[in-house]
């Protein structure tokens, strides 16, 4: 195989995505050494179990949606339906408890972008992703309707791989994020 | 892959899943033990990128695919993955 799965044009944005959230992870930890003190501070006030149970979401979607393309690889429609179904589901907890970080952050704390660098940083770097998880459940639902229609079979199943290879990534950018922001001191 | 399947009755894309499940406990134990410091901390970083390849290799697909496009998300997490490690590196020099 020459060409990875799914449409090359998501391939094309992917990349460009990759290339400005690596710009981003670079900006935070060369920002950090002039702020180490701060840094540590404030990313010992984030949610650690908030974090692991949305790391465990994404991981535990981006499983169900490989499973979802092993499934139309099979032909079995139902069962691609029925695994993007509940990677919607981890996805949708994944914006709950993130949802709940931030009413945490904003409301109970008032923490703002301009509350110092650390949260700068951590909201700016974590609502770009949250906006880019909302997208990839657009996309997975663009996907499931096409799939429950019919549209998809072992032959032609170019758009359940298409909208696959976004979710992964956006499972991939978390896993950088999360290390770095909620745990690397 | 069918192969596989057959002999250990469980798919590769599950193993690949366990793992990635194993290493986040490792990661946020990590995280809410406040351990600190630069060997955690590129240890950590160093799980996040094994993460990220089986994430690229296995679930993307790109394991399977020959040529330029085999190597973008490995590529991706080298360079940043360089980067945050020179970071924290270059902190822990100034301390």
């Amino acid at each position: 195989m020459r060409y990875p799965p799914g449409d090359l044009a998501i391939w094309i944005f992917i990349l460009a995505e990759l290339v400005v959230f690596a710009a981003f992870f670079a900006a935070y930890a060369f920002t950090r050494m002039n702020n180490v003190e701060l840094f540590n501070e404030f990313q010992q006030q984030l949610d650690q179990r908030a974090a692991l149970i949305n790391t465990l979401a994404l991981i535990t979607s981006s499983y169900f949606v490989v499973r979802a393309v092993s499934a139309i690889r099979e032909d079995n429609r139902r069962h691609c339906v029925v695994w993007l179904l509940a990677a919607l589901a981890m996805g949708a907890l994944f914006l709950i408890v993130k949802m709940g970080e931030y009413q945490h952050h904003f409301i109970v704390e008032g923490v703002s972008l301009s509350t110092n660098t650390f949260y700068m940083f951590y909201i700016s770097l974590t609502f770009f992703h949250f906006m880019h998880v909302i997208m990839g459940m657009v996309i997975l639902a663009a996907v499931v309707v096409m799939a429950a229609k019919g549209k998809y079979s072992a032959a032609e199943h170019t758009g359940v791989e298409t909208g696959a290879s976004y979710w992964h990534m956006v499972d991939l950018l978390w896993l950088i994020i999360f290390p770095l922001v909620y745990v690397m001191r | 892959m069918k192969s596989t399947k057959r002999k250990l009755g469980i798919r590769p894309c599950t193993w690949v899943y366990l793992f990635l499940i194993t290493f986040t406990f490792v990661t946020s134990q990590v995280g809410q033990m406040g351990l600190s410091g630069l060997t955690v901390s590129l240890l950590v970083l160093m799980l996040a990128l094994i993460k990220g390849q089986l994430v690229g290799y296995y679930f993307m697909g790109l394991g399977r695919v020959k040529g330029l496009w085999h190597w973008p998300v490995f590529i991706w997490l080298f360079i940043p993955g360089i980067l945050i490690g020179t970071a924290f590196y270059l902190t822990a020099a100034r301390v």
